[in-house]
């Protein structure tokens, strides 16, 4: 039988170590010919041969695409925990290339001359079962707990787990006998036998031995790929096995395919003549033989086992992932769930990651997206959505991090092009060798999408305006699938809607923006005391309001804590190399209150977005975070705010400076339209009840809100972040462009009433 | 005043977290463009938050030209030293002798005895440490006829082949601090590798340590000069001196010179993960310290 694997090829390359560049060639040589997978033996008591490992490490930085094994790892010489790190790192470092082979060992008199032990064949499957045990422990980066394999042979001791490896590593275990294939059906995700070493109907009975076992575990056949070494040499005329032309090569191998069910081929020849006319004249030959014997062609991506299948949701179709999804969708049994579930304030568990690379395949995911209705539906740019909830639990995630082109249009323009899941600081790096700079959050890890259809209030807020405010045009996908682009020419009133109320009508995928030249700025971060927090906060608010538009000033607060000095930390950007000036601005801040720390760089605008981490988000539970808008800074509102910092409610308490540029616009020329407001206002808390009634009692000194950092649910937040004029023409769009809301997981605003005349007309151009 | 006249090495110690996945890669190849002699990285196998260090070094050793790379410092505990030795000698034979052996006897035993290694007093660990070099040294010796054979009570070699032979001399360098971690220095090792941030006593402790290694050395009959002293050193670049390794290149280079001629160390190794700092490291301060050391030396 056959199950159901895409065909490889691989190669078996002797690590030699009198001449070490030569395997290095050959491996090298495998890849340009279009092998699969380059494998070493692996005997570490032989000088003869380079290490293995060492050889496998220094060959990934020498190649790019072929895959990277042992064929097999000697278990008795490498500690399986230290193996299983390393094995994650390699696979880290090539970008998903390395997989496992590994083998119980046979040479004992060897093994113990390296101080290594000797094993009984029993004991040696049994250690060898339990290395697998702690191999797949470490790897099992997702789970938290510390691993504990108490084997006889094999042990780890409440050993962290990780690092999380780039792809699902195979284990494939190396047998000949009974006892080791029913290991490898129980546990490994491969067989890697010689063909030399085999006699007829070896295979046949190793596989019945291995399905049963796998059955027996709860797994299934497929769960197990079939690999197989081969000798063998071209030859003009036919002879025994695997000597002949080419075409016998493939008349040969071909059932071992279709019958015997062999996923890999490895072509164990030092000669890359040889391997060139494998390649070439066998490999391809075989393949297509092998769509024409079989019912159905093979996949050309690896299945998911049956534990990974395990590990799906009940209510969504993951047979009826879109074809131009399938390859890049994250299920919750991947590996690379854990990187991709939470956000970075958000802990979340969602069914499918979807990652389309472009428009089209966005309007795929909305397709099955729209077939799930009764699933929360989450669109996440770079994952720091707070109000925009970019993972849930058990619904879909439209991860846009693949669309994160960034392509400058026009130059005398200053005309870029940026995709929705590129991050801040990569466009700041991007624009630095232009002298531009776009002006964007407060943090480089923010993604364009969620920050360029909300607002955008940064460093160069008061000098540029808000992010939005360099929006040009656009090209999104509405709830229909359709693709549309919206300018001051096309679809304008969907190009006003976008800055502002963007998540609610559709997914940007790409941005047209008209950014800045910004030269060197001046970068400052001033810790200052704080004991007197009403008069420091009212002291900021002047000054930041007073300060030239070139100052865009931000203000951390956070409870007092026993014992230590109240610290109030201030960061502000100066639009301005110049030293004297970048004092100049500054100095009115420092002299607020006693300064503790000062730091203050001059450097390009992309050095104040470098600082944020690139790691993946591994947020927990929910934010709960209050934001409001404020003209002024009243004595009122700052002794309030010291009180909400007393109640230990709130942990950290912002305060961004706005004004300036951003005050320019006329407030009904974006939906963003609190564009009187002098400072926006940031509360996070835990405790939700708590928080909200503390914030609501502060209302009277609030004039709407900034969507963004808002996670209230209750409906009159929409009217706080929306005045009524804004609203009633969202609304209206909301109607007409998203009557279902399917995009509701952000601070949602509800379709107008319906009304039957002029529903199903979008009155947008596509 | 002890100048043991090496010439300087100037390297980097590079975090080697495992994510992002090429944050360590990026640091060495630009501490290899930027003319560095050394790239390396601490190795905690237990730390499922860093690279497995072995793994880095081969990975970086194949993506650089000319610098030459180390553990600072290999943990021998959960490190096989027979096939340690092997590794060593492969990592040297790809690289065209770019390869440094740091070596250090275990000190976090919670985490070694998790990943399934024996936990050890510290005496023992020194007198393992002592048989792995034992160990290491025969499996290099690739010309000796017969098996290698070393019967310790950590670690036994019964007749292992020997081989293959490195590309070059490859220099052990021990992590030491204590007295018998330094007499077994003076004794075994063509190195000393201790952070300056471990020192109590910041750079005056080194005369002492330095003393119990030159005796243990002359003890051994060998000359205090063959064990390089190398220094992991953390500081910060400012426009202003404001203290040691705190101020602009210039300082720094005095400071470092000055450790040269007080304390003999030949190897700074800077802990920054910074590219600013790498890059100012290899432009400013390595070539003034040179400047002055080679000036003071000639006079």
């Amino acid at each position: 039988m056959n199950y159901g694997h895409p065909v490889r090829f691989g190669t078996f390359v002797t690590p030699v170590s009198a001449s070490p560049n030569t395997p290095v060639e050959l491996a090298r040589r495998s890849e340009e010919l279009g092998f699969d997978l380059v494998t070493f033996q692996d005997h570490p008591y032989q000088p003869a041969f380079l290490d293995t490992w060492t050889l496998m490490s220094w060959v990934a930085g020498r190649t790019e695409r072929v895959h990277l094994a042992g064929n097999v790892l000697n278990v008795p010489l490498r500690n399986p925990a230290v193996l299983a790190r390393s094995a994650a790192s390699l696979d880290l470092l090539s970008g998903g290339r390395l997989d496992l082979a590994l083998g119980a060992g046979a040479f004992w008199d060897a093994i113990e001359a390296m101080g290594g032990p000797r094993r009984t064949p029993g004991d040696a499957v049994d250690a060898l079962s339990e290395a697998v045990d702690v191999v797949r422990g470490i790897l099992d980066a997702g789970d938290q707990t510390p691993l504990r394999v108490d084997g006889r042979h094999h042990r780890a001791a409440g050993a962290g787990r990780g690092p999380l490896p780039a792809h699902r590593i195979p284990i494939w275990l190396g047998a000949q006998r009974p006892r080791m294939q029913r290991l490898i059906g129980r546990k490994a995700d491969g067989w890697v036998v010689s063909l030399p070493n085999l006699r007829p109907g070896d295979l046949r009975a190793g596989n019945k031995i291995i399905d049963e076992a796998a059955a027996g575990a709860g797994r299934e056949p497929a769960d197990v790929r079939r690999l197989v070494n081969i000798a063998g040499r071209f030859s003009p005329r036919r002879g025994g096995l695997l000597d002949g032309p080419p075409q016998q090569w493939v008349d040969e191998l071909l059932p071992l395919v279709v019958e015997e069910g062999v996923g890999t081929f490895i072509l164990m020849t030092d000669d890359a003549d040889m391997m060139a006319r494998f390649a070439g004249e066998v490999a391809p030959a075989l393949r297509e033989a092998v769509d024409r014997e079989l019912p159905a062609p093979l996949p050309t991506a690896e299945p998911r086992d049956s534990a990974a299948r395990a590990a799906r949701r009940d209510d969504i179709d993951y047979a009826g992932v879109p074809a131009s999804l399938a390859d890049s969708a994250v299920e919750p049994g991947d590996i690379a769930y854990p990187r991709v579930r939470s956000t970075y304030l958000r802990g979340g568990a969602p069914g499918l990651v979807l990652r389309p690379r472009d428009s089209a395949e966005v309007a795929d995911a909305l397709a099955f997206a729209r077939r799930h209705p009764h699933l929360p539906l989450a669109v996440r740019s770079g994952g720091h959505g707070i109000s925009g909830r970019s993972t849930n639990d058990g619904g879909i995630v439209i991860d846009l991090g693949l669309i994160d082109g960034i392509e400058v249009l026009d130059e005398a323009t200053r005309r870029v092009r940026i995709g929705a899941g590129a991050r801040w600081k990569q466009v700041a790096a991007a624009l630095r060798p232009y002298g531009w700079a776009l002006s964007s959050g407060d943090y480089g890890g923010v993604g364009v999408g969620g920050l360029a259809t909300a607002g955008g209030i940064g460093f160069l807020g008061r000098k540029h305006g808000l992010t939005i405010d360099h929006v040009r045009a656009v090209e999104m996908v509405l709830a229909d699938g359709s693709v549309v682009r919206a300018s001051d020419t096309e679809n304008p009133e969907l190009l006003w809607a976008v800055r502002g109320a963007g998540a609610n009508l559709g997914v940007v995928t790409w941005f047209e923006f008209e950014v800045d030249e910004v030269g060197d700025v001046g970068w400052a971060q001033l810790a200052l005391d704080a004991s007197d927090p009403a008069t420091f906060l009212e002291e900021f608010g002047r000054v930041a309001s007073a300060a030239p538009r070139d100052t865009t000033a931000f203000l951390v607060m956070g409870p007092p804590r026993r014992g230590q000095p109240a610290v109030a930390q201030v960061m502000a950007v100066v639009d301005s190399a110049d030293p004297d000036v970048i004092v100049e601005q500054l100095e009115p801040f420092a002299r607020i209150a006693p300064l503790y720390q000062q730091q203050v760089v001059i450097t390009p605008y992309a050095g104040v977005m470098a600082t944020a981490s690139d790691g993946d988000h591994q947020g927990h539970g929910e934010p709960v975070t209050r934001s409001a808008f404020t003209r002024e800074i009243t004595p009122e509102l700052a002794a309030a705010v010291a009180d909400l910092l007393r109640s230990g409610v709130v942990y950290f308490f912002q305060v961004r400076t706005v004004g300036g540029a951003v005050a320019d616009v006329d407030p009904d020329a974006t939906a963003y339209a609190h564009r009187d407001a002098g400072f926006s206002l940031i509360a996070m808390g835990v405790d939700r009840k708590r928080l909200d009634q503390l914030w609501d009692s502060l209302a009277e000194h609030f004039d709407g809100l900034y969507l963004s950092f808002e996670t209230d649910r209750r409906p009159e937040r929409v009217a706080d972040a929306y005045p009524p004029r804004t609203l009633a023409r969202l609304r209206g769009l909301k109607r007409r462009l998203d009557p279902d809301n399917l995009f509701r997981d952000n601070l949602n605003i509800q379709p107008a009433d319906a009304d039957r005349a002029v529903a199903g007309a979008t009155g947008v151009n596509a | 005043m002890t100048d043991y006249g090496q010439d300087l090495l100037f390297g980097t110690f590079v975090t080697p977290t495992a994510q992002p996945a090429r944050y360590a890669v990026d640091r060495a190849v630009l501490a290899d463009r930027v003319g560095l002699d050394l790239v390396t990285f601490q190795d905690h196998p237990y730390q499922p938050s860093f690279h497995d260090t072995w793994t880095l070094l081969s990975y970086v050793a194949s993506r650089t030209e000319r610098v030459t790379v180390a553990g600072n410092v290999l943990n021998l505990p959960l490190r096989q030293p027979a096939v340690l030795a092997r590794a060593a000698a492969s990592l040297d034979l790809l690289s065209g002798g770019r390869f440094e052996l740091g070596l250090g006897a275990g000190a976090f035993w919670d985490g070694v005895e998790a990943m399934g290694g024996r936990r050890l007093s510290t005496g023992h660990a020194v007198d393992a440490l002592a048989e792995g070099i034992g160990v290491i040294r025969e499996i290099w010796t690739a010309d000796r006829r017969g098996g290698a054979r070393f019967d310790g009570d950590h670690y036994r070699l019964h007749g292992a082949k020997r081989g293959p032979l490195p590309a070059h001399d490859i220099g052990i360098w021990v992590g030491a601090y204590k007295p018998r971690m330094l007499a077994l220095t003076g004794r075994l090792a063509d190195g000393w590798l201790p952070s300056l941030g471990y020192l109590p006593g910041g750079t005056a402790d080194l005369t002492d340590l330095n003393k119990h290694i030159d005796e243990a050395a002359a003890e051994a009959g060998r000359d205090p000069a063959a064990v390089r002293r190398l220094l992991n050193v953390g500081g910060r670049f400012t426009a202003q001196a404001g203290g040691f390794l705190d101020g602009p290149p210039q300082r720094w280079a005095e400071d470092l010179a000055g450790l040269t001629f007080e304390y003999g160390t030949s190897a700074f190794i800077l802990a920054d993960d910074d590219p600013a700092a790498i890059e100012l490291f290899a432009a400013e301060v390595a070539p003034a310290t040179r400047e002055l050391v080679a000036a003071e030396r000639s006079r």
